[in-house]
């Protein structure tokens, strides 16, 4: 009987902990949450730490001591004529609203204090202060919905991000060495008239989002890699009368790599953009262009003008860009040597030539294939744009990577230029208008295409700097 | 001291009063009685001996023997049975009278804690094997350590892949690392030495590498596929046991020496690097993480000169020394293994893009970025020290010693052609070329202290406790790797391949390195009433064991220095010329992660189990077992970062039920229940994080230990000595389990791969069988597993709709590492008078996923893979024998696949070595045969 009874109270207890066990078995998990930092008003009397929100007022120089954030609901905002000297190698961390709203006439700096450029032709780039990361940059969180900048100039950034004071930012690791980064596909990210100089990895760097890039210039972007303006999947928006020199890679690349579920596929309309020098300290070989479309991005590039870049407008053919949607044509390009020329329509690429390019892809054999040798020698120097103040063919014994910055140089064209008058204006070619107009919290005006070639047009329209 | 002072005066009492006895009888003849202790069954032919004669006798059918015509005088009577511990008891004989000994209930040497073992000589074979298994009170296999010896393995990992339901998880130079146990994947099983849980030296798992044991310090190897409630709770899959050679009953020596050849080596050299400059730690390490490290002084480049050995030869060294001192009551055992082994493997590697690609019409289709040539050139060397001391006070009280110390050392040359296929490349013959290096020197060790005593309190009440020290550690001192690249061009006109200068690119050089450390105490009582004439055994106890463990991870990448503003051209290694980018050579930028974390775990344990005989066939062992965990991580991270530190705990309630039935003596029916969990790994529960281009990887601390229902059914027959047959079937639930996939954390733009409990429950079933048959000279061993397992998670799939767009899509798989059809057969041929073992074993396993991607449809599947190895041993002379093991001998390569429609076998795109239409294959490495031949001693 004691055995049965045994027996029963055994498969009893099973049956009991089988059944009402479960509870006592959940995992109950006490993680740490870092504390939400109350914004500060803003002052310019000490250095800016931790988090801010509010106005920063014109003709005032603001200084940043460390790391500053602006929460999530709080906003930032820069009148014209507003200085901001980072120090210490801080990061602004935007998980809220930033607007930097500076004019023609009183820009906005967002510099490091005392730094002197070094802009000789041919500086090493071990030494110079463009490339040495002075301090982190502007780092948009997936909570960012608008980023603006207007009339800013943006210089020095790209130290490694790091993890010691900054809150995390997603889609970041320690090393990040971004100068601006969005990263938000519901989300607008503007940016007109602005300067960005310098920088190690991408300048800047769009994870995705709704943008907006119009008339700014970029020199000495990225040490040894990085694109001007990278943006990645989920990315939709306009890029025009930007003018690029001197970039490590690309000026401009799309991708629809990292697209996030349920993000729009990127598009990007790229019209009347210059590019001079670029793609000559990217360490990949082949790698580095002007203009780049590849893994399932689509969008439109015309009117470009490219001067002595290392390599052509790139359609990447692995993972292969969408072909269905990417259309393009009235691109100029010119270069000094036939290592340029033999690289107007890239090797390995799929770039298809256009019957509208200038100068006219005839100087390709009658059975080339996309992507193959060819041997451009008859394309040499052919075309000079004729800027108003830069000597083409590159004289004085510099190499064409040597100058990557505008100095004295002035790339408006001068009458008579081969530029004029060639680009398309036709209906098939108009901004997306992804982010509403707004004098401060938009885009200021969407620019139509122009007829000339590149940034600057004739007439003065497109490029004001 | 006095404890045993105690029980030793008692022990004198109970001796006297047998002495007493033994005056009063009047023969001069000396009976007994032996029995099986948990069933009572007799002993049937079990060794009796009598000290100081020559005297032998054997257990008979009742289970009496009998001594007659003995001299007056005190002798000891020993007591050896296969597969049960030696006993040796003092008896007095008097003239003209007759003694009875004390009867004897024998105790099998099952790996219970509740047991120790005095005698090991007889227990080394296969019957005993087959006794234990038979006898056994749960579903395991055991491989015995003459099995071992013989099989054509010199590591446990590799020995493991023999037994019914196991298959191997390889390293990349095909050596087997982790065992999965009945479709469950390592990390719902644990490893056991001598009954304790060791700690793993791995650096993200919490499982033990079994290629860390060399398999020569094994007495046998023991598989438990159900849990009673005195063992651990977390093995779903199942426990294994490495029971360790103890002390013998008489001396012992044996030594064997071997030498050995990788044929992969005569077609190219062994690639070799010197470890003399490498830096133990980290420039950080050593000079703080404010320190700026200097690319050239604190990165010698001594770990990327690479050399060519050829012909290297692979040896392995085992030597095993015991006896008994102190008239048997101290048993020694000392043992050492040493094997360096050199091994590699050439290995195609198709690397897909890791976001599919879309056109109209075509969705979710694989894009390769990249084609690896690679090449493994590994030296092996392992360690192995233990030795076990034991101590008999007396017949009541023993105590023993464990020491166990395991080092390997893995010096890994990979060098690598990467075609790249991804940006800018037209077709086969133009293109970038990448060319990496990398050494990597990865030194694993385990120590393990057990100190343990057995104390029989009265006569049915018995004590056993272990205190139990462990660390485990594991460290990469500076794993270097530098690559360059350049392109190749062919002219479409003239054919003409014309090529670009070599361009120096990024140097990566990393320190990891994690310890973990184990303090465990354990404690058992088994009290054994006799209840209306049975007797249950009533045992309860518990565990504590406290855990510490520390992860130290920090990379480094260097950047080549740009000459005249423009790309370094690589002339060679010697010159190329590194700097950091602003702020990367610093600790505070490197080595400030979520890698570098502490982690405790409190795990408190107690259970409660009874076994009795229901009936004179079926035997019931049932109870509950009650875990506590309690864990808590604190990483470096600042306070401005969510989840730098953690606290997690569960109470797990698991209940165990085996039924055992004996149909006869000869077949058992078995039906168990158990409950059983996982804990998830360290490196998954800290948020730890590893930036991808395209997917970040994070831990989640928030991440729930699985937990699972197991039902076993199990039929045996042991027709013969050694022969067996089992067919088992099993089906497991698993809630909670633990898988890898993307999910969206944070904001509508933060993606990552995180482990996850998935929302359904995982199930797995399956059906094994056993077949072990000896006939003359031969014999046969089959296994065959079926296995069915089932688990749901989300993947991204993308596709083309105006554009690529993806979502999120629900697949059902079966688990990583489940193969739905698993077989191991060997031959066997014994020629005793000639003295010749000879076997050749082929091992397969079906296909399975090795590698879950984030991507529907695109897991990493191994082809099935069949291997053919052999080994033989023969007599010499007296003690001394030959033996040789080659394995691999049909050189099959490994295979693994993308199940897609294969359009990579021709076009543009094309892929080599393809040859499926109906899979793309994305791997492929040949391992070539390696031959060890030595001599063994034995005495």
């Amino acid at each position: 009987m004691k055995n049965i009874f045994l027996n029963t109270t055994l498969i009893a207890t099973a049956l009991f902990c089988f059944s009402s066990c479960k509870k006592q078995a959940e995992d109950i998990a006490n993680i740490y949450k870092a504390p939400i930092l109350i914004a500060a008003p803003i002052s310019d009397a000490a250095p800016l730490c931790g988090a801010i929100k509010g106005t920063m007022l014109s003709g005032k120089t603001y200084t940043i001591g460390c790391d500053v954030i602006v929460n999530a609901g709080d906003t930032l905002l820069l009148q014209p004529n507003v200085h901001i000297n980072v120090a210490s190698n801080s990061a602004i961390i935007i998980k809220g609203t930033f607007i930097s709203n500076g004019t023609q006439a009183s820009p906005n700096w967002i510099t490091v204090d005392g730094v002197v450029k070094n802009d000789t032709p041919g500086a090493d780039p071990a030494t110079d202060p463009a490339f040495a990361g002075k301090w982190k940059g502007l780092y948009a969180d997936t909570s960012c919905y608008l980023m603006v900048l207007k009339w800013t100039h943006v210089e020095f950034g790209g130290s490694a991000l790091g993890s010691t004071t900054a809150p995390k930012i997603a889609n970041t690791s320690n090393t990040t060495a971004f100068t601006i980064l969005f990263q938000n596909y519901k989300g607008s990210f503007v940016m007109e008239d602005s300067w960005i100089y310098g920088g190690v990895d991408d300048p800047i760097r769009i994870s995705n989002g709704q943008i907006a890039m119009f008339r700014n210039t970029e020199e000495k972007g990225g040490l040894n890699g990085g694109d001007g303006f990278n943006v990645k999947g989920g990315t939709v928006g306009d890029m025009a009368y930007n003018f690029f020199i001197g970039n490590a890679t690309s000026g401009q690349k799309v991708s629809n790599k990292g697209q996030p579920i349920g993000a729009p596929t990127s598009y990007v309309v790229m019209y009347n953009n210059t590019f001079v020098n670029c793609g000559y300290r990217q360490i990949q070989t082949g790698r580095g262009a002007n203009i780049n479309f590849e893994e399932g991005a689509g969008g439109k590039f015309f009117n470009n003008l490219a001067v002595n870049c290392k390599f052509g407008y790139r359609v990447v053919n692995t993972p292969v860009a969408d072909t269905a949607h990417l259309s393009y044509g009235y691109n100029y390009q010119y270069g000094d040597s036939l290592s340029v020329a033999n690289q107007f329509y890239p090797v390995g690429y799929i770039t298809r030539p256009q019957t509208t390019d200038i100068p006219a892809p005839a100087y390709l054999p009658s059975n080339y294939t996309l992507g193959s040798v060819y041997d451009g020698t008859s394309a040499v120097q052919v075309g000079n744009p004729k800027f108003i103040n830069y000597p083409l063919p590159v004289t004085g014994g510099v190499k064409l990577r040597d100058i990557s910055t505008v100095g004295s140089f002035n790339f408006r064209l001068q009458a008579g230029s081969p530029c004029i008058g060639k680009g398309y204006t036709g209906i098939n070619l108009q901004p997306l208008k992804k982010v509403a107009e707004d004098p401060v919290y938009g885009v200021t005006f969407y620019p139509q295409p122009g007829a000339d070639m590149g940034a600057y047009q004739f007439n003065g329209y497109g490029n004001n700097h | 001291m006095n404890f045993f002072t105690k029980f030793s005066t008692k022990h004198i009492v109970v001796l006297s009063l047998i002495l007493f006895l033994n005056l009063a009888a009047t023969a001069q003849t000396i009976k007994g009685k032996v029995t099986d202790s948990s069933t009572g069954e007799p002993l049937i032919g079990a060794t009796i001996t009598l000290s100081g004669t020559t005297e032998k006798t054997l257990v008979r059918l009742d289970g009496s023997y009998v001594f007659k015509n003995v001299k007056p005088g005190t002798y000891q009577i020993g007591i050896d049975f296969l597969g049960y511990e030696s006993v040796s008891n003092p008896i007095t004989i008097s003239a003209g009278q007759n003694a009875t000994a004390p009867d004897v209930e024998l105790k099998r040497t099952t790996k219970e804690l509740a047991t120790i073992t005095v005698s090991t000589g007889l227990r080394a074979d296969d019957k005993s094997a087959r006794r234990l298994e038979k006898n056994a009170e749960f579903v395991q296999n055991i491989l015995s350590q003459k099995t071992i010896e013989l099989l054509p393995d010199v590591t446990v990992a590799n020995a493991m892949q023999r037994m019914s339901g196991i298959t191997i998880q390889r390293t990349s130079s095909g050596e087997g690392r982790y065992a999965v146990i009945r479709g469950m994947d390592q990390r719902y099983n644990n490893t056991l030495v001598n009954g304790i849980k060791i700690p793993s030296p791995d650096n993200k798992y919490r499982y033990v590498p079994l290629d860390i044991f060399p398999s020569d310090l094994l007495e046998r190897l023991e598989v438990i596929k159900s849990l009673t409630p005195s063992m651990e709770g977390d093995a779903i899959g199942g426990t294994m046991n490495l029971v360790m050679k103890s002390a013998p009953d008489k001396f012992l020596l044996n030594a064997n020496v071997a030498g050995g050849y990788s044929t992969l080596f005569s077609d190219r050299p062994f690639s070799h690097f010197s470890t003399s400059s490498i830096n133990k730690q980290s420039p950080a390490e050593i000079n703080g993480n404010s320190y700026s490290a200097d690319p050239n002084g604190d990165f010698p480049k001594g770990n990327l000169l690479f050399s060519p050995k050829k012909n290297p030869i692979n040896s392995t060294l085992g030597l095993t020394i015991g006896d008994r001192f102190l008239n048997n009551r101290l048993g020694v055992l000392v043992g050492a293994s040493y094997q360096n082994i050199y091994r590699g493997s050439n290995s195609d590697f198709f690397l897909p893009n890791a976001q599919p690609t879309t056109s109209p019409g075509n969705d979710n289709i694989p894009v390769f970025s990249d084609i690896y040539i690679r090449q493994y050139s590994t030296q092996t060397s392992r360690l192995g020290l233990h030795n076990k001391i034991d101590y008999v006070f007396n017949k009541n009280n023993k105590i023993s010693l464990y020491n166990l110390y395991l080092k390997m050392n893995e010096y890994q040359t990979r060098y690598s052609v990467d075609s790249v296929l991804a940006i800018q490349r037209t077709g086969p013959g133009s293109g970038n070329v990448q060319i990496t290096n990398r050494s990597r020197w990865q030194q694993q060790s385990i120590y393990n202290a057990t100190l343990q005593g057995d104390h029989q309190l009265t006569s049915n009440f018995k004590l056993n406790w272990n205190a139990v020290y462990s660390i485990a550690k594991f460290a990469i001192p500076d794993m270097a790797q530098y690559a360059v690249d350049h392109a190749v061009y062919t002219d479409p006109g003239t054919g003409q391949i014309s090529e670009t200068q070599y361009i120096t690119q990024k140097m990566d050089r990393s320190w990891t390195n994690n310890k973990d450390q184990d303090l465990s105490g354990y404690l058992n009582f088994k009290y054994s009433p006799v209840l209306l004439k049975k007797t249950i055994d009533i045992s309860f106890g518990g565990l504590v064991r406290h855990k510490t463990r520390d992860n130290y991870d920090n990379r480094y990448v260097l950047n080549p220095v740009l000459v005249g503003g423009a790309p370094q051209p690589f002339t060679d290694f010697q010159s190329a010329q590194y700097f950091f980018k602003p702020d990367q050579g610093k600790g505070n930028v490197t080595a400030v992660t979520f890698n570098n974390y502490n982690f405790k775990e409190d795990i408190s344990a107690g259970y409660v189990e009874a076994k009795l005989m229901a009936t004179s066939k079926l035997q019931i062992l049932g109870g509950v077992r009650i875990e506590n965990t309690q864990q808590k991580y604190v990483t470096i991270m600042p306070s401005t970062v969510d989840a730098k530190e953690g606290t997690i705990h569960y109470t797990d309630v698991l209940p165990s039920i085996n039924f055992k039935y004996a149909l006869n003596s000869k077949q058992n029916l078995r039906l168990s229940y158990f409950k059983s969990i996982s804990r998830p790994s360290f490196f998954e529960i800290v948020p730890q994080e590893e930036i991808d281009e395209n997917f970040n990887i994070k831990g989640n601390p928030y991440i729930k230990h699985s937990r699972a229902d197991n039902i076993d059914l199990r039929y045996e027959f042991f027709p013969g000595a050694a022969d067996q047959i089992l067919v088992g079937a099993f089906y497991k639930n698993i809630q909670n389990p633990v898988e890898w996939y993307v999910v969206s954390a944070g904001g509508p733009s933060a993606q990552q791969i995180s482990p996850q409990n998935p929302p359904s429950n995982a199930t797995n079933y399956g059906l094994e069988l056993v077949l072990t048959k000896y006939f003359g000279p031969f014999g046969v061993s089959a296994n065959y597993t079926y296995t069915n397992s089932k688990v749901t998670t989300d993947k991204l799939y993308y596709y083309y709709n105006n554009g690529q767009k993806n979502k999120v899509q629900q697949q059902t798989r079966p688990l990583q590492g489940q193969a739905k059809n698993i077989g191991n057969v060997s031959l066997l041929y014994k020629n005793q008078k000639i003295g010749l073992d000879a076997q050749i074993a082929f091992v397969y396993t079906g296909e399975r996923i090795s590698l879950v991607s984030p991507i529907y449809n695109s897991d990493y599947v191994q082809a099935p893979y069949s291997q053919l190895d052999f080994s033989l041993e023969k007599k010499i002379v007296k003690h001394f024998s030959f033996y040789a093991k080659v394995n691999n001998l049909t050189n099959a390569p490994a295979k693994w696949y993308i199940n897609q429609t294969n359009t990579f076998q021709s076009g543009k795109d094309i892929l080599p070595q393809q040859d499926k239409d109906n899979k793309i294959l994305v791997q492929r490495d040949i391992y070539k045969i390696t031959f060890l031949g030595g001599f063994r001693y034995k005495f």
